[in-house]
């Protein structure tokens, strides 16, 4: 596990300094250096205008959030903690309109794009779902939703295709 | 509801908790706290106990079958007719007086004991009781053992054989991990007092409560008082497990 942790580490670093924004040398650079493997892209969130945190932050600890969290939730019964993956999935890889969406061995899974690069195989989704709230449990359900996306609407599936490439945009 | 000022009380209490933790949390820098009170304390009710009381004598077969789907829709899972070894959080028991031929059905479920035989055999501590009552498996920590089911006098835990999909959000589940009733914990967690587990809200009906869930440790909640009133039964009282679930007309 500390030998996953680290590679995984080693493996976000390299994307933090391949894809910062406004550094298209350095990400030409990180190519080169790794051959002709594609440095993954991950599709950005849909539903919000910034992650629980930034982003640098974000590659580099999830996996400590997720972790810390995940008791919280289980033994002390929080359910509103921003770092719940359910969260994450409600962003990152919503349900569309017709309850469609990516799964985790699809290789466009917001997740499974930079775990796939880094080599660096989880679990979560034996067990949890790999896909948002659907919109009909939106409403039921909502105590997973965070505060600071509350009033944010699921965008149409259009949107999603798009990100993810399936249909021509910007 | 708003006459009841305890819960009025209660419930801006936990606002209050909620808000204190996020004003005191301060930042130095992205990432780095120089001091972070945890959101936690305001999930989980500490001085509560949650049970239910479910009056056999208000369910019909119909009922107790509404309460298994409700349950199975609830949180995903499915048992194959005839399966012996399929998830089953709650299912439907018989009783039948062989003399006169009265039948009586109960739903059957995790009875969230106050001392947890599952609790004391489990080698990881993954079986465990949060502080409000609730037994609950973490899976995160089960290892598969199936000691606890072993253990568990009411046969109320099941094991997962094989690889799942589509589980739901708010019920984790997968292969190679133990599980059972969690008394709708996401609701709980929710709610609090007012939650009605799905397995509740798929028979009570105007009013009626033959499945009513409250807090055990409060005189003042509609299970204490319908206790005091009308008794309740625990099954297997005799081992004395005290369980959270009480069973009227039996």
């Amino acid at each position: 596990m500390p030998m996953l942790k680290s590679k995984l580490r080693f493996a976000m670093l390299v994307c933090v300094l391949g894809l910062l924004p406004g550094a298209p040398g350095a990400a030409e650079q990180a190519r080169s250096q790794f051959g002709n493997i594609a440095i993954p892209d991950p599709a950005k969130p849909l539903s919000a205008d910034k992650c629980v945190e930034p982003v640098e932050i974000m590659r580099r600890d999830h996996m400590e959030f997720l972790l810390h969290q995940r008791d919280e939730t289980v033994i002390d019964g929080e359910r509103g903690s921003k770092y719940s993956l359910v969260g994450c999935m409600n962003c990152h890889n919503p349900a569309g309109a017709d309850g469609k969406v990516v799964r985790y061995e699809d290789p466009q899974h917001f997740c499974a794009e930079c775990h796939a690069y880094a080599s660096v195989r989880i679990d979560c989704f034996e067990c949890h779902a790999d896909r948002g709230l659907l919109q009909s449990q939106q409403g039921r359900l909502d105590m997973h939703a965070p505060a600071w996306k509350a009033s944010a609407a699921v965008p149409p599936t259009s949107t999603l295709q798009r990100r993810l490439g399936t249909v021509d945009g910007d | 509801m708003a006459t009841n000022p305890g819960k009025l009380l209660q419930s801006s209490r936990r606002d209050f908790l909620k808000g204190t933790a996020a004003v005191a949390t301060i930042l130095i820098a992205p990432g780095i706290f120089l001091y972070k009170t945890g959101q936690a304390a305001a999930g989980l009710e500490r001085e509560a106990r949650w049970g239910m009381l479910i009056d056999t004598n208000a369910l019909s077969e119909a009922d107790v079958d509404a309460c298994v789907s409700a349950c199975q829709r609830e949180h995903g899972w499915q048992t194959a007719e005839g399966s012996r070894t399929d998830a089953q959080w709650v299912r439907k028991l018989r009783l039948e007086e062989p003399e006169t031929g009265h039948q009586k059905f109960l739903p059957m479920m995790c009875q969230h004991c106050e001392s947890p035989p599952c609790v004391d055999v489990c080698p990881t501590g993954a079986s465990f009781k949060r502080a409000d009552g609730i037994v609950l498996v973490d899976r995160h920590t089960c290892i598969g053992c199936r000691y606890c089911m072993m253990a568990c006098p009411y046969k109320a835990r099941s094991f997962i054989h094989e690889n799942l999909k589509d589980q739901l959000p708010v019920a984790p589940r997968g292969k190679g991990t133990v599980e059972s009733c969690t008394m709708c914990v996401h609701r709980v967690d929710r709610d609090g007092a007012d939650a009605v587990p799905a397995c509740a809200e798929a028979v009570n009906r105007n009013d009626s409560k033959a499945i009513l869930f409250g807090n055990l440790n409060d005189p003042q909640s509609e299970i204490s008082r319908r206790l005091r009133e009308l008794g309740g039964t625990r099954l297997r009282a005799d081992m004395g497990l005290n369980p959270g679930v009480r069973y009227q007309g039996l």
